[in-house]
């Protein structure tokens, strides 16, 4: 009995899949939620095999499985399996290079890159019941076309980190990375963003998309201030270390590094530039011809949970794009806006977005850290 | 029956029994391991390679053979006077690991002592633990609040407000870690050589009137040169494309080529194309280097001896 079922599981394409669920879906009609209820449970019973997640490590293994629990206690049989990406060069390296995830997690700047890339295809909202209780900017941030590439989940700021007993600011602005007056006691991102925060500086109209010259004089910047800096991070944890040991007093954080800083006991600003922070939201992505397309979706269902946000919020100080969600900290509230929902946008922030001439940036941000 | 022939006459051969057996010992025993490189390290450094003509792209498209990464690499600044600056940190470290390993070689081989090997044992021990352990282990005393800083605070030497913080994410920092992982690899193919001189020439020196300085100077030096030579490209190899060790404790002055490498793999946007150009450029350094340290020091006799 078993053996002929596992038969007719194999034989059944995707296709034949999708047309059981039309007719069923139109028997559904007539037999009500419950018969479409039934159908999509055995669409998802058909897929098999462990969900293959390419995410950061950290969001792979959180012990208790917290962020995803919802889906490991519905899916048993499909729990998620793992491999790390440790930014989205390597991720899409790892894609090119034959891995075949069923969704990984970018953030909101790669959403129009991979969406025009043939790599993922859209996801249907309608399958994530959590969806409606997103934040509607973020979600309009993971569409390209007015389809939903990415699912937003995990969010915050990117903004200036400093020791108020160290560090007299002259102004709120990104410039305090620069400041002459604090020499080998800042911390850079190693990341392309830095010429964003330099174009930002600089007053550049649109620093996603700066113009050749523009590009030599944020370079030119970035090269003229580097023996400033201490070290380029690139792991949070790394930064608290660089920060609690009195290595810096000034970095590019995120809020949670104000938090735990704070909990250290250290005098610590979180800065708000008069440029602007630049808000990142990570959205996962579905890839191209996923064999698990309904049990991706409800692992998504599961991130996007308001329980799930909470315990992202309370855990790893990120804010969730779930609205429902608040953190048990104060602090993090204040320092996410969480009360906001605007706030990642204009006029208070800069929506991290597409940068068309990326490889280009990322050329010049390995030159400024090798000249 | 005489086997060899006399004058004017030729050696008589002793006549083969059957036909001649096909020798496989030398293919048998080499195939395997060279079968293992080919696979393993020449194919992959050709993979590289092509990717840096762009023969091979990580991205679906049109490709095509291409110069322009290496044109680009040629005309950039940037990257070769990085390679300069790694190359120049490498030498530093090799010259000071090889004069710090030279007199505890020395001690070790030639002091007489019956502990030698167990020194030796001790003197290797720290790599029994790993690699990562034993650089972040700097990092906890090199830091601004760490064992260093803390007694020079204690000294009075420098005030808490104003610690000595060169000396961690720098390239001092670098320097100093990799000489300390270093130098155990370092002391090894010297003690080697040293271990192996004939004493019966220091016995000569001596009995020809030499002093213990001119006996190590005209005889135990020299005889030790291509146990240093080897030491020295020990260190240089490996360190030239160093990665790890610098992005622990270099900070942003602390960078070398190595990181470069690696980052244009993975950081930013991947761009296989220049970072192949920058790792084979550096492999082919490192194999020009070692063909004219081991036809100048002519390695093979070393070995020998």
């Amino acid at each position: 009995m078993d053996d002929s079922r596992d038969l007719l599981e194999r034989r059944l394409s995707r296709e034949d899949l999708l047309r059981l669920a039309a007719a069923t879906g139109g028997a559904g009609l007539l037999a009500g939620h419950a018969g479409f209820a039934q159908a999509a449970r055995a669409q998802l019973e058909a897929e098999k095999g462990r969900l293959q997640v390419l995410d950061w490590a950290g969001y792979g293994n959180d012990g208790g499985q917290a962020m995803f629990a919802q889906y490991v206690k519905k899916y048993p049989k499909n729990k998620p399996q793992f491999t790390y990406m440790t930014n989205e060069a390597d991720a899409l390296a790892k894609i090119h290079a034959g891995l075949k995830p069923d969704l990984f997690r970018p953030y909101v700047g790669w959403t129009k890159y991979f969406a025009t890339s043939g790599l993922v295809q859209p996801w249907d909202p309608k399958l994530i019941s959590n969806f409606k209780h997103l934040n509607p900017f973020m979600v309009k941030a993971g569409q390209y076309n007015g389809k939903q590439y990415g699912i937003p989940d995990d969010w915050g700021f990117d903004a200036i980190l400093y020791r108020s007993d160290k560090v007299k600011p002259k102004a709120k602005s990104w410039g305090l990375l620069f400041d002459e007056r604090y020499k080998g006691k800042i911390a850079w991102f190693d990341d392309i963003e830095m010429f964003e925060i330099a174009g930002l500086y600089l007053g550049f109209k649109d620093p996603w998309n700066q113009t050749d010259a523009q590009l030599k004089q944020s370079q030119k910047l970035l090269i003229s201030k580097k023996h400033l800096v201490r070290t380029n991070w690139s792991s949070e944890t790394d930064l608290w270390q660089l920060f609690g040991s009195g290595e810096v007093w000034i970095a590019y954080a995120w809020p949670n590094d104000w938090v735990q800083m704070k909990k250290k006991g250290l005098k610590v600003v979180y800065m708000h530039p008069k440029e602007k922070p630049i808000a990142w939201v990570g959205m996962l992505m579905l890839l191209k011809g996923t064999p698990r397309y309904r049990l991706a979706h409800a692992y998504a269902d599961a991130w996007s949970s308001a329980k799930s946000a909470k315990w992202l919020e309370d855990n790893y100080g990120y804010g969730h794009a779930n609205t429902l969600a608040r953190p048990s900290s104060s602090d993090l509230l204040r320092a996410l806006q969480l009360t906001n929902p605007r706030a990642v946008t204009e006029p208070n922030a800069h929506l991290d977005r597409d940068i068309p001439r990326r490889a280009l940036y990322a050329k010049m941000w390995e030159q400024v850290k090798a000249s | 029956m005489a086997l060899e022939g006399e004058a004017g006459t030729p050696p008589v051969r002793l006549p083969r029994r059957g036909r001649a057996r096909p020798d496989v010992t030398t293919p048998t025993l080499l195939g395997l391991p060279v079968a293992w490189l080919v696979v393993f390290f020449v194919v992959p450094i050709a993979i590289v390679a092509a990717y840096s003509f762009d023969v091979y792209s990580l991205f679906p498209g049109k490709h095509g053979f291409t110069l322009a990464a290496w044109r680009e690499f040629v005309h950039s600044s940037v990257y070769l006077a990085l390679f300069w600056k790694s190359a120049k940190m490498s030498l530093i470290v090799s010259a000071v690991v090889v004069a710090l390993a030279y007199p505890l070689a020395y001690y070790l081989a030639l002091s007489g002592t019956k502990r030698k090997y167990v020194l030796l044992l001790l003197l290797i021990a720290p790599f029994l633990t790993s690699y990562l352990l034993r650089v972040l282990a700097w990092k906890v005393i090199l830091g601004n609040q760490g064992v260093l800083n803390t007694f020079l605070f204690w000294t009075g030497v420098r005030s808490r407000d104003h610690p000595l913080s060169q000396l961690l994410y720098s390239r001092f920092a670098v320097m100093l870690v990799l000489a300390y992982v270093w130098l155990p690899f370092v002391a090894l193919p010297i003690f080697v050589s040293l271990d192996g001189l004939d004493r019966r020439l220091l016995e000569a020196a001596s009995d020809l009137g030499a002093s213990r300085w001119q006996a190590f100077r005209r005889v135990t030096l020299p005889l030790s040169v291509p146990g240093v030579a080897a030491a020295f490209l020990f260190v240089f190899i490996p360190t030239l494309g160093e990665f790890i060790t610098p992005s622990l404790v270099g900070g942003a002055s602390g960078y070398m080529y190595g990181n470069q490498i690696v980052d244009l793999f993975g950081t930013g946007f991947p761009d296989w194309e220049t970072g192949s150009v920058l790792a084979i450029f550096l492999l082919g350094v490192v194999t020009v280097l070692t063909a004219v340290f081991a036809r100048l020091l002519q390695v093979r006799q070393v070995t020998a001896d």
